[in-house]
Protein backbone atom coordinates (compact mmCIF):
# COMPACT_ATOMS: atom_id res chain seq x y z
CA UNK A 1 0.00 0.00 0.00
CA UNK A 2 1.47 3.48 -1.47
CA UNK A 3 0.60 6.48 0.71
CA UNK A 4 1.87 9.96 0.77
CA UNK A 5 4.75 10.75 2.29
CA UNK A 6 3.93 14.19 3.23
CA UNK A 7 0.03 14.13 4.18
CA UNK A 8 -0.64 10.53 4.64
CA UNK A 9 -3.44 10.45 1.86
CA UNK A 10 -4.47 6.48 1.49
CA UNK A 11 -3.56 5.14 -2.34
CA UNK A 12 -6.52 6.27 -3.72
CA UNK A 13 -5.13 9.62 -4.03
CA UNK A 14 -1.75 8.42 -5.30
CA UNK A 15 -1.56 8.87 -9.66
CA UNK A 16 0.99 6.64 -10.87
CA UNK A 17 3.28 9.55 -12.92
CA UNK A 18 5.91 8.36 -14.62
CA UNK A 19 8.01 5.67 -14.65
CA UNK A 20 11.71 5.85 -15.70
CA UNK A 21 13.50 2.85 -17.25
CA UNK A 22 17.04 2.13 -18.46
CA UNK A 23 18.69 1.70 -21.88
CA UNK A 24 17.65 -2.37 -21.95
CA UNK A 25 14.20 -0.95 -21.24
CA UNK A 26 13.54 -2.67 -17.49
CA UNK A 27 11.91 -0.46 -14.68
CA UNK A 28 14.34 1.82 -12.97
CA UNK A 29 11.94 4.06 -10.56
CA UNK A 30 8.35 5.50 -10.31
CA UNK A 31 7.49 9.14 -9.81
CA UNK A 32 4.06 9.21 -7.79
CA UNK A 33 1.81 12.58 -7.47
CA UNK A 34 -0.67 13.01 -4.62
CA UNK A 35 -3.62 14.24 -5.78
CA UNK A 36 -4.53 15.54 -1.88
CA UNK A 37 -1.40 17.96 -1.29
CA UNK A 38 0.03 17.52 -4.51
CA UNK A 39 3.13 16.51 -3.14
CA UNK A 40 5.22 14.59 -6.17
CA UNK A 41 7.95 11.57 -5.59
CA UNK A 42 10.58 9.13 -6.93
CA UNK A 43 10.62 5.70 -5.44
CA UNK A 44 14.33 5.73 -5.25
CA UNK A 45 14.77 8.81 -3.42
CA UNK A 46 16.35 9.13 0.24
CA UNK A 47 13.94 8.64 3.27
CA UNK A 48 14.37 11.76 4.40
CA UNK A 49 12.44 12.84 1.03
CA UNK A 50 9.86 10.10 0.94
CA UNK A 51 9.24 8.72 3.84
CA UNK A 52 6.56 10.15 6.68
CA UNK A 53 8.25 9.26 9.65
CA UNK A 54 11.62 9.91 8.63
CA UNK A 55 11.01 13.50 7.20
CA UNK A 56 10.93 16.24 9.49
CA UNK A 57 7.87 16.63 10.70
CA UNK A 58 7.59 20.77 9.85
CA UNK A 59 7.16 20.13 7.00
CA UNK A 60 3.83 17.95 6.31
CA UNK A 61 0.84 19.17 4.83
CA UNK A 62 -3.17 18.81 5.91
CA UNK A 63 -4.79 19.73 2.83
CA UNK A 64 -7.60 20.42 5.28
CA UNK A 65 -6.32 23.64 6.50
CA UNK A 66 -6.27 26.51 4.47
CA UNK A 67 -3.40 28.04 3.19
CA UNK A 68 -1.98 31.23 1.52
CA UNK A 69 -3.24 32.03 -1.85
CA UNK A 70 -1.84 34.05 -4.17
CA UNK A 71 -3.73 36.08 -6.42
CA UNK A 72 -7.00 34.71 -5.49
CA UNK A 73 -8.89 34.30 -7.81
CA UNK A 74 -12.58 35.62 -5.67
CA UNK A 75 -10.77 39.39 -5.70
CA UNK A 76 -12.45 39.36 -9.08
CA UNK A 77 -16.14 38.53 -8.25
CA UNK B 1 24.50 55.87 -17.50
CA UNK B 2 25.79 56.81 -21.22
CA UNK B 3 29.07 58.61 -20.11
CA UNK B 4 30.24 55.17 -18.47
CA UNK B 5 29.90 53.98 -22.22
CA UNK B 6 32.56 52.56 -23.81
CA UNK B 7 33.54 50.36 -26.48
CA UNK B 8 33.69 46.41 -26.17
CA UNK B 9 37.08 44.96 -26.60
CA UNK B 10 37.97 42.91 -29.96
CA UNK B 11 37.96 39.89 -27.45
CA UNK B 12 34.43 40.48 -26.53
CA UNK B 13 32.91 41.19 -30.12
CA UNK B 14 34.66 38.16 -31.33
CA UNK B 15 33.10 36.17 -28.32
CA UNK B 16 29.18 37.70 -28.57
CA UNK B 17 29.42 36.85 -32.52
CA UNK B 18 30.53 33.47 -31.80
CA UNK B 19 28.17 32.35 -28.44
CA UNK B 20 24.48 32.17 -30.15
CA UNK B 21 23.16 29.41 -27.64
CA UNK B 22 23.47 27.35 -24.25
CA UNK B 23 25.31 24.52 -27.07
CA UNK B 24 27.94 27.16 -28.30
CA UNK B 25 28.79 28.28 -24.65
CA UNK B 26 29.30 25.25 -23.07
CA UNK B 27 31.34 24.35 -26.22
CA UNK B 28 33.46 27.68 -25.20
CA UNK B 29 33.13 26.94 -21.73
CA UNK B 30 35.18 23.43 -22.08
CA UNK B 31 37.79 24.41 -24.67
CA UNK B 32 38.75 26.87 -21.45
CA UNK B 33 38.46 24.35 -18.68
CA UNK B 34 34.81 25.32 -16.96
CA UNK B 35 32.69 22.95 -18.37
CA UNK B 36 32.83 19.32 -17.26
CA UNK B 37 31.00 16.15 -18.10
CA UNK B 38 29.68 13.69 -15.27
CA UNK B 39 29.62 10.19 -17.17
CA UNK B 40 29.63 8.44 -14.42
CA UNK B 41 26.12 6.87 -13.27
CA UNK B 42 23.90 8.87 -10.73
CA UNK B 43 20.54 9.25 -9.20
CA UNK B 44 18.22 11.63 -9.95
CA UNK B 45 18.36 12.07 -6.16
CA UNK B 46 20.61 12.72 -4.25
CA UNK B 47 23.52 12.67 -6.49
CA UNK B 48 22.42 15.59 -9.02
CA UNK B 49 22.01 17.71 -5.69
CA UNK B 50 25.18 16.22 -4.11
CA UNK B 51 27.42 17.19 -6.65
CA UNK B 52 25.51 20.37 -8.21
CA UNK B 53 26.60 21.76 -4.72
CA UNK B 54 29.96 20.57 -4.12
CA UNK B 55 30.86 22.02 -8.11
CA UNK B 56 29.17 25.79 -6.74
CA UNK B 57 31.28 25.78 -3.50
CA UNK B 58 34.30 27.52 -5.78
CA UNK B 59 32.25 30.89 -6.39
CA UNK B 60 35.41 31.96 -8.40
CA UNK B 61 36.38 29.03 -10.70
CA UNK B 62 33.87 26.47 -10.20
CA UNK B 63 32.90 24.63 -13.68
CA UNK B 64 29.25 23.58 -15.24
CA UNK B 65 28.57 20.51 -14.70
CA UNK B 66 27.19 18.24 -17.93
CA UNK B 67 25.39 14.97 -16.77
CA UNK B 68 24.50 12.26 -19.61
CA UNK B 69 24.25 9.49 -18.03
CA UNK B 70 21.22 9.74 -15.24
CA UNK B 71 19.68 6.70 -14.14
CA UNK B 72 16.25 6.02 -15.48
CA UNK B 73 16.78 8.90 -18.16
CA UNK B 74 18.48 6.94 -21.08
CA UNK B 75 20.05 9.22 -23.84
CA UNK B 76 19.24 12.34 -21.89
CA UNK B 77 21.23 15.46 -21.03
CA UNK B 78 21.21 17.77 -17.94
CA UNK B 79 23.69 21.10 -17.66
CA UNK B 80 24.02 23.01 -14.02
CA UNK B 81 26.19 25.54 -13.06
CA UNK B 82 26.50 27.21 -16.36
CA UNK B 83 26.64 30.75 -14.43
CA UNK B 84 28.05 29.20 -11.20
CA UNK B 85 30.82 31.23 -10.96
CA UNK B 86 32.21 34.28 -11.94
CA UNK B 87 34.87 33.10 -14.30
CA UNK B 88 32.21 31.87 -16.41
CA UNK B 89 31.07 35.26 -16.58
CA UNK B 90 34.02 36.83 -17.41
CA UNK B 91 34.59 33.96 -20.24
CA UNK B 92 30.60 35.11 -21.40
CA UNK B 93 31.53 38.51 -21.15
CA UNK B 94 34.92 37.89 -23.32
CA UNK B 95 37.60 38.63 -19.86
CA UNK B 96 40.17 35.97 -19.57
CA UNK B 97 40.48 33.52 -16.33
CA UNK B 98 41.28 35.47 -12.98
CA UNK B 99 39.68 38.24 -13.69
CA UNK B 100 38.46 39.77 -10.62
CA UNK B 101 34.52 40.60 -9.61
CA UNK B 102 35.26 44.78 -9.35
CA UNK B 103 36.66 44.26 -13.18
CA UNK B 104 33.72 42.39 -14.17
CA UNK B 105 31.20 45.03 -12.06
CA UNK B 106 32.68 47.63 -14.33
CA UNK B 107 32.28 46.05 -17.03
CA UNK B 108 28.48 45.24 -16.98
CA UNK B 109 28.10 49.20 -16.10
CA UNK B 110 30.58 49.93 -18.83
CA UNK B 111 27.96 47.82 -21.65
CA UNK B 112 25.19 50.47 -20.31
CA UNK B 113 24.25 52.28 -23.20
CA UNK B 114 21.30 53.85 -25.76
CA UNK B 115 22.47 51.22 -28.52
CA UNK B 116 20.42 49.72 -30.55
CA UNK B 117 18.60 46.56 -29.50
CA UNK B 118 20.46 43.97 -32.28
CA UNK B 119 17.73 41.45 -32.81
CA UNK B 120 17.73 39.44 -36.09
CA UNK B 121 14.29 37.65 -36.65
CA UNK B 122 14.07 34.54 -38.22
CA UNK B 123 11.30 32.21 -40.01
CA UNK B 124 10.20 29.11 -37.28
CA UNK B 125 10.85 26.77 -39.98
CA UNK B 126 14.27 27.77 -39.87
CA UNK B 127 14.75 27.99 -36.05
CA UNK B 128 16.14 25.40 -34.40
CA UNK B 129 14.32 25.05 -31.57
CA UNK B 130 11.83 23.88 -33.90
CA UNK B 131 13.63 20.56 -35.04
CA UNK B 132 11.08 18.63 -33.10
CA UNK B 133 7.33 19.91 -32.46
CA UNK B 134 4.67 17.96 -29.98
CA UNK B 135 1.11 18.94 -30.27
CA UNK B 136 -0.39 16.44 -27.84
CA UNK B 137 0.24 13.56 -25.42
CA UNK B 138 2.24 15.79 -23.31
CA UNK B 139 4.84 14.58 -20.79
CA UNK B 140 7.40 16.64 -19.06
CA UNK B 141 8.60 13.88 -16.68
CA UNK B 142 9.55 11.94 -20.00
CA UNK B 143 10.96 15.34 -21.97
CA UNK B 144 12.99 16.55 -18.76
CA UNK B 145 15.32 14.60 -16.72
CA UNK B 146 13.26 16.55 -13.96
CA UNK B 147 14.87 15.85 -9.63
CA UNK B 148 14.09 17.25 -6.73
CA UNK B 149 16.88 20.14 -6.30
CA UNK B 150 16.52 20.32 -2.16
CA UNK B 151 15.19 17.65 -0.26
CA UNK B 152 11.89 18.93 1.01
CA UNK B 153 10.70 20.99 -1.70
CA UNK B 154 7.45 19.71 -2.97
CA UNK B 155 8.51 18.60 -6.16
CA UNK B 156 10.14 18.70 -9.61
CA UNK B 157 11.33 21.88 -9.77
CA UNK B 158 12.64 23.89 -13.23
CA UNK B 159 14.45 26.48 -12.04
CA UNK B 160 16.25 28.33 -14.82
CA UNK B 161 13.23 28.97 -17.42
CA UNK B 162 12.92 32.34 -19.11
CA UNK B 163 8.98 32.79 -19.56
CA UNK B 164 7.96 34.79 -22.19
CA UNK B 165 4.15 36.08 -21.63
CA UNK B 166 2.05 39.54 -23.00
CA UNK B 167 -0.39 41.75 -21.50
CA UNK B 168 -3.71 39.32 -22.32
CA UNK B 169 -5.53 42.66 -22.53
CA UNK B 170 -2.98 43.87 -25.42
CA UNK B 171 -1.31 41.09 -27.22
CA UNK B 172 -0.15 42.96 -29.77
CA UNK B 173 1.99 45.29 -28.24
CA UNK B 174 5.72 43.89 -28.64
CA UNK B 175 6.81 46.65 -25.66
CA UNK B 176 4.34 45.20 -23.19
CA UNK B 177 6.00 41.71 -23.80
CA UNK B 178 8.16 40.82 -20.67
CA UNK B 179 10.89 37.77 -19.96
CA UNK B 180 11.30 36.82 -16.78
CA UNK B 181 12.29 34.08 -14.50
CA UNK B 182 9.88 32.38 -12.30
CA UNK B 183 10.18 28.86 -10.35
CA UNK B 184 8.24 26.11 -12.26
CA UNK B 185 6.98 22.73 -9.90
CA UNK B 186 6.09 20.14 -12.36
CA UNK B 187 2.42 19.37 -10.77
CA UNK B 188 1.13 16.41 -13.69
CA UNK B 189 2.78 15.43 -17.05
CA UNK B 190 1.29 18.39 -18.85
CA UNK B 191 0.44 21.17 -16.10
CA UNK B 192 2.45 22.85 -14.00
CA UNK B 193 2.55 25.69 -11.65
CA UNK B 194 4.31 29.07 -12.09
CA UNK B 195 5.09 31.62 -8.64
CA UNK B 196 4.32 35.35 -8.92
CA UNK B 197 3.25 38.18 -7.37
CA UNK B 198 1.29 40.89 -8.09
CA UNK B 199 4.11 42.95 -8.38
CA UNK B 200 6.19 41.35 -11.27
CA UNK B 201 4.83 41.36 -14.61
CA UNK B 202 3.55 37.67 -15.32
CA UNK B 203 1.90 38.57 -11.98
CA UNK B 204 -0.09 41.77 -13.89
CA UNK B 205 -0.69 39.24 -16.84
CA UNK B 206 -2.29 36.86 -14.34
CA UNK B 207 -4.71 39.18 -13.07
CA UNK B 208 -5.63 41.01 -16.61
CA UNK B 209 -6.39 38.08 -17.72
CA UNK B 210 -8.46 36.33 -14.93
CA UNK B 211 -10.33 39.37 -14.17
CA UNK B 212 -11.17 39.93 -18.40
CA UNK B 213 -11.71 36.44 -18.28
CA UNK B 214 -9.39 36.37 -21.47
CA UNK B 215 -6.91 33.53 -22.55
CA UNK B 216 -3.04 34.03 -20.94
CA UNK B 217 -0.63 32.82 -23.21
CA UNK B 218 3.23 31.97 -22.36
CA UNK B 219 6.27 30.26 -23.45
CA UNK B 220 8.36 29.01 -21.20
CA UNK B 221 12.43 28.98 -22.66
CA UNK B 222 14.39 26.36 -20.94
CA UNK B 223 18.32 25.90 -22.19
CA UNK B 224 18.86 29.50 -23.70
CA UNK B 225 21.76 32.14 -24.78
CA UNK B 226 23.67 32.42 -21.36
CA UNK B 227 22.81 36.46 -21.61
CA UNK B 228 19.12 35.61 -21.31
CA UNK B 229 19.61 33.96 -18.36
CA UNK B 230 21.82 36.56 -16.66
CA UNK B 231 20.25 39.65 -18.13
CA UNK B 232 16.35 38.54 -17.83
CA UNK B 233 16.73 38.85 -13.86
CA UNK B 234 17.29 42.21 -14.90
CA UNK B 235 15.03 44.77 -13.37
CA UNK B 236 14.06 46.99 -16.67
CA UNK B 237 10.89 49.21 -17.31
CA UNK B 238 7.24 47.57 -17.89
CA UNK B 239 8.02 48.57 -21.63
CA UNK B 240 11.55 47.66 -22.43
CA UNK B 241 11.95 44.42 -23.99
CA UNK B 242 14.69 42.26 -21.77
CA UNK B 243 15.65 40.82 -25.48
CA UNK B 244 16.82 44.10 -26.53
CA UNK B 245 18.37 44.70 -23.01
CA UNK B 246 20.52 41.47 -23.32
CA UNK B 247 21.42 42.20 -27.10
CA UNK B 248 22.45 45.63 -26.19
CA UNK B 249 24.71 43.83 -22.83
CA UNK B 250 26.32 41.24 -25.28
CA UNK B 251 26.87 43.67 -28.18
CA UNK B 252 25.69 40.85 -31.00
CA UNK B 253 22.72 40.06 -32.01
CA UNK B 254 20.00 37.22 -30.38
CA UNK B 255 18.11 35.30 -32.99
CA UNK B 256 14.09 35.71 -32.06
CA UNK B 257 11.50 33.21 -34.03
CA UNK B 258 7.56 33.36 -33.58
CA UNK B 259 6.37 30.74 -30.91
CA UNK B 260 3.43 28.24 -32.01
CA UNK B 261 1.51 31.01 -29.50
CA UNK B 262 2.54 34.01 -31.10
CA UNK B 263 5.24 34.83 -28.52
CA UNK B 264 8.81 36.13 -29.40
CA UNK B 265 11.32 33.51 -28.40
CA UNK B 266 15.06 32.69 -28.58
CA UNK B 267 15.25 30.47 -32.03
CA UNK B 268 18.44 28.49 -30.67
CA UNK B 269 17.02 27.53 -27.05
CA UNK B 270 16.89 23.79 -26.13
CA UNK B 271 12.85 23.24 -25.96
CA UNK B 272 9.95 25.90 -25.65
CA UNK B 273 6.98 25.22 -23.46
CA UNK B 274 4.04 26.68 -24.92
CA UNK B 275 1.24 26.80 -22.11
CA UNK B 276 -1.83 28.22 -21.06
CA UNK B 277 -3.27 29.70 -17.71
CA UNK B 278 -6.15 27.62 -16.08
CA UNK B 279 -8.04 31.01 -15.16
CA UNK B 280 -9.20 30.82 -11.28
CA UNK B 281 -7.67 27.53 -10.59
CA UNK B 282 -5.33 27.64 -7.72
CA UNK B 283 -2.75 24.38 -6.70
CA UNK B 284 -0.54 23.83 -3.86
CA UNK B 285 3.05 24.47 -4.54
CA UNK B 286 6.06 24.54 -2.90
CA UNK B 287 8.19 24.36 -0.21
CA UNK B 288 11.11 25.40 -2.63
CA UNK B 289 14.16 26.21 -0.95
CA UNK B 290 15.53 29.83 -1.97
CA UNK B 291 17.94 31.97 -2.02
CA UNK B 292 18.10 33.66 1.55
CA UNK B 293 18.84 29.62 2.07
CA UNK B 294 15.42 28.74 3.86
CA UNK B 295 12.66 27.13 2.51
CA UNK B 296 9.29 29.20 1.29
CA UNK B 297 6.26 28.20 2.70
CA UNK B 298 3.42 25.99 1.17
CA UNK B 299 0.57 28.15 -0.81
CA UNK B 300 -1.89 27.95 -3.46
CA UNK B 301 -0.82 29.65 -6.39
CA UNK B 302 -1.94 30.22 -10.71
CA UNK B 303 -1.30 26.55 -12.70
CA UNK B 304 -0.72 26.39 -16.55
CA UNK B 305 -1.45 23.65 -19.17
CA UNK B 306 0.92 22.51 -21.62
CA UNK B 307 -0.26 23.36 -25.40
CA UNK B 308 2.23 22.64 -27.55
CA UNK B 309 6.27 21.81 -27.09
CA UNK B 310 9.25 22.60 -29.53
CA UNK B 311 12.81 20.77 -29.18
CA UNK B 312 16.05 20.47 -30.43
CA UNK B 313 17.28 17.44 -31.49
CA UNK B 314 18.97 15.99 -27.99
CA UNK B 315 17.51 18.76 -25.65
CA UNK B 316 19.54 19.72 -22.93
CA UNK B 317 17.68 20.60 -19.59
CA UNK B 318 19.43 23.29 -18.31
CA UNK B 319 18.40 23.65 -14.50
CA UNK B 320 20.22 25.45 -11.21
CA UNK B 321 20.98 24.83 -7.84
CA UNK B 322 19.69 27.37 -5.55
CA UNK B 323 19.57 27.12 -1.37
CA UNK B 324 21.87 28.37 1.19
CA UNK B 325 24.60 30.01 -0.77
CA UNK B 326 26.92 30.18 -2.35
CA UNK B 327 24.90 28.97 -4.62
CA UNK B 328 24.35 29.71 -9.33
CA UNK B 329 21.99 31.46 -8.22
CA UNK B 330 24.56 34.14 -6.16
CA UNK B 331 26.51 34.34 -9.19
CA UNK B 332 23.58 34.57 -11.65
CA UNK B 333 22.16 37.61 -10.05
CA UNK B 334 24.82 39.10 -7.93
CA UNK B 335 26.69 41.93 -9.95
CA UNK B 336 23.32 42.49 -11.76
CA UNK B 337 21.60 43.70 -8.58
CA UNK B 338 24.69 45.72 -7.37
CA UNK B 339 24.98 48.07 -10.63
CA UNK B 340 21.28 49.29 -10.90
CA UNK B 341 21.98 50.14 -6.78
CA UNK B 342 25.72 51.94 -8.09
CA UNK B 343 23.58 54.05 -11.15
CA UNK B 344 21.20 55.55 -9.14
CA UNK B 345 24.04 56.37 -6.10
CA UNK B 346 26.44 57.70 -8.65
CA UNK B 347 23.82 60.30 -10.03
CA UNK B 348 23.45 62.17 -6.62
CA UNK B 349 26.76 60.77 -5.13
CA UNK B 350 29.44 61.04 -7.92
CA UNK B 351 31.89 59.76 -4.58
CA UNK B 352 30.68 56.50 -4.61
CA UNK B 353 33.31 54.03 -6.42
CA UNK B 354 31.80 50.73 -5.86
CA UNK B 355 28.29 48.25 -4.90
CA UNK B 356 28.67 45.58 -3.79
CA UNK B 357 25.39 43.37 -3.39
CA UNK B 358 26.01 40.00 -4.00
CA UNK B 359 24.92 37.96 -0.70
CA UNK B 360 21.54 37.17 -0.80
CA UNK B 361 20.12 39.23 -3.54
CA UNK B 362 21.55 42.30 -1.46
CA UNK B 363 20.15 41.35 1.81
CA UNK B 364 24.04 42.74 2.86
CA UNK B 365 25.94 44.94 0.65
CA UNK B 366 28.96 46.55 0.74
CA UNK B 367 29.44 50.14 -0.58
CA UNK B 368 32.78 51.78 -1.25
CA UNK B 369 32.76 55.57 -1.36
CA UNK B 370 34.97 58.39 -0.99
CA UNK B 371 34.36 60.27 2.20
CA UNK B 372 33.52 64.31 1.68
CA UNK B 373 33.94 64.95 5.38
CA UNK B 374 32.81 63.29 8.62
CA UNK B 375 29.74 61.17 8.23
CA UNK B 376 29.17 61.84 4.61
CA UNK B 377 29.16 57.69 4.09
CA UNK B 378 26.06 57.04 6.37
CA UNK B 379 24.22 59.92 3.97
CA UNK B 380 25.02 58.04 1.08
CA UNK B 381 24.08 55.02 3.22
CA UNK B 382 20.50 56.42 3.85
CA UNK B 383 20.40 57.23 -0.22
CA UNK B 384 20.83 53.63 -0.95
CA UNK B 385 18.29 52.44 1.47
CA UNK B 386 15.88 54.11 -1.12
CA UNK B 387 16.56 52.94 -4.09
CA UNK B 388 14.23 50.93 -5.80
CA UNK B 389 16.09 47.41 -4.87
CA UNK B 390 17.06 49.05 -1.45
CA UNK B 391 13.96 49.38 -0.56
CA UNK B 392 13.11 45.52 0.30
CA UNK B 393 16.53 44.31 0.67
CA UNK B 394 19.66 46.23 1.99
CA UNK B 395 19.67 44.69 5.46
CA UNK B 396 22.86 45.34 6.52
CA UNK B 397 25.17 47.58 4.66
CA UNK B 398 28.29 48.11 5.32
CA UNK B 399 30.25 50.98 4.14
CA UNK B 400 33.90 51.34 3.42
CA UNK B 401 36.56 53.53 1.99
CA UNK B 402 37.47 54.18 -1.66
CA UNK B 403 40.67 52.22 -0.66
CA UNK B 404 38.90 49.13 0.35
CA UNK B 405 37.31 46.94 -2.85
CA UNK B 406 34.08 45.94 -1.30
CA UNK B 407 34.50 42.72 -3.34
CA UNK B 408 37.28 41.79 -1.94
CA UNK B 409 35.98 40.78 1.90
CA UNK B 410 39.04 40.66 2.92
CA UNK B 411 39.77 44.35 2.42
CA UNK B 412 36.46 45.01 3.83
CA UNK B 413 37.32 42.88 7.05
CA UNK B 414 40.40 44.50 7.76
CA UNK B 415 37.82 48.22 7.14
CA UNK B 416 35.78 46.67 9.51
CA UNK B 417 38.94 45.74 12.08
CA UNK B 418 40.01 49.80 12.12
CA UNK B 419 37.36 51.75 11.09
CA UNK B 420 34.98 51.18 13.20
CA UNK B 421 33.70 52.11 16.55
CA UNK B 422 30.79 50.65 18.67
CA UNK B 423 28.73 53.93 18.70
CA UNK B 424 29.12 54.83 15.11
CA UNK B 425 26.77 52.02 13.75
CA UNK B 426 22.72 52.80 12.56
CA UNK B 427 19.72 50.47 13.19
CA UNK B 428 16.72 51.26 11.95
CA UNK B 429 13.82 49.20 12.82
CA UNK B 430 10.40 48.41 11.55
CA UNK B 431 11.33 48.83 8.22
CA UNK B 432 9.97 47.19 4.93
CA UNK B 433 11.65 43.62 3.83
CA UNK B 434 10.81 41.46 1.44
CA UNK B 435 8.92 38.74 3.19
CA UNK B 436 11.70 35.76 2.98
CA UNK B 437 13.97 36.92 5.04
CA UNK B 438 14.33 33.87 7.33
CA UNK B 439 15.37 36.37 10.41
CA UNK B 440 12.45 38.40 10.30
CA UNK B 441 9.84 38.58 13.20
CA UNK B 442 7.25 39.57 11.41
CA UNK B 443 7.29 38.62 7.49
CA UNK B 444 7.48 41.49 5.37
CA UNK B 445 8.90 44.05 7.79
CA UNK B 446 12.58 43.77 9.37
CA UNK B 447 15.52 46.39 10.37
CA UNK B 448 18.61 48.51 8.83
CA UNK B 449 21.84 48.08 9.82
CA UNK B 450 24.47 50.54 8.78
CA UNK B 451 28.39 49.90 9.91
CA UNK B 452 29.93 53.22 8.94
CA UNK B 453 33.49 51.01 8.34
CA UNK B 454 35.23 54.35 6.57
CA UNK B 455 37.85 56.53 8.05
CA UNK B 456 37.49 58.55 10.96
CA UNK B 457 37.60 62.47 9.22
CA UNK B 458 38.00 66.44 10.63
CA UNK B 459 35.91 67.50 12.57
CA UNK B 460 36.37 63.71 14.21
CA UNK B 461 39.47 64.20 16.66
CA UNK B 462 41.14 61.19 15.17
CA UNK B 463 41.35 58.36 17.63
CA UNK B 464 45.05 57.80 17.56
CA UNK B 465 48.22 58.83 16.20
CA UNK B 466 48.63 55.80 14.31
CA UNK B 467 49.40 56.09 10.61
CA UNK B 468 48.08 53.33 8.12
CA UNK B 469 50.32 51.50 6.21
CA UNK B 470 49.89 52.12 2.30
CA UNK B 471 50.81 48.76 0.76
CA UNK B 472 52.00 49.36 -3.64
CA UNK B 473 48.47 49.32 -4.97
CA UNK B 474 47.00 49.95 -8.29
CA UNK B 475 46.94 48.20 -11.99
CA UNK B 476 50.45 48.01 -11.92
CA UNK B 477 50.30 45.31 -8.77
CA UNK B 478 47.10 43.66 -10.39
CA UNK B 479 49.12 42.93 -12.80
CA UNK B 480 51.66 41.56 -10.94
CA UNK B 481 49.48 39.52 -9.06
CA UNK B 482 48.12 37.64 -12.77
CA UNK B 483 52.09 37.62 -13.54
CA UNK B 484 52.08 35.35 -10.35
CA UNK B 485 49.01 33.29 -11.46
CA UNK B 486 50.28 32.61 -15.00
CA UNK B 487 53.48 31.36 -13.35
CA UNK B 488 52.00 29.38 -11.02
CA UNK B 489 48.89 27.38 -13.05
CA UNK B 490 50.21 28.10 -16.57
CA UNK B 491 48.88 30.04 -19.76
CA UNK B 492 45.46 28.84 -18.72
CA UNK B 493 44.86 29.58 -15.20
ZN1 LIG C 1 -0.17 14.25 -0.09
Amino acid sequence: MISCPRCQAAQDKIRNEHQGHDAQGDLVWTIYHCNACEFTWRDSEPATSIDYDTREAFFRVDPEKPYPVIMPPAQYK
Amino acid sequence: MTENKKPLSDRAKEVGKRIGSLRDFLEFLEENGQCITWSDDVLPEPDIRNIAVAAGRDSMNGPAVIFNNMAGYPGKKLVIGVHGSFTNLALLLGHPKGTTIKELFYDIISRWGDDKPLLDFIEPDEAPVNENRITENFNLYDLLPLYRINEYDGGFYIGKANVVSRDPTDPDNFGKQNVGIYRIQVQAPGEFTLLSIPAHDMGRHIMAAEKNNVPLKISVMLGNHPAMCMFAATPVGYEESEFAYASQMMGSPLRLTKSGNGMDILADSEIVIEAELMNGVRTFEGPFGEFPGSYSGVRKIPRFKVTAISHRNDPIFENIYIGRGWTEHDTLIGLNTSAPIYAQLKKDFPEVVAVNALYQHGLTGVISVKNRFAGFAKSVAMRALGTPHGTMYLKNLIMVDDDVDPFDLNEVMWALSTRTRADDTIVIPNMPLIPIDPAAEIAGKGHRLIIDATSFMPPDKLGSDSKIVTPPAGPEIDEIAKMIQVLQNGENS
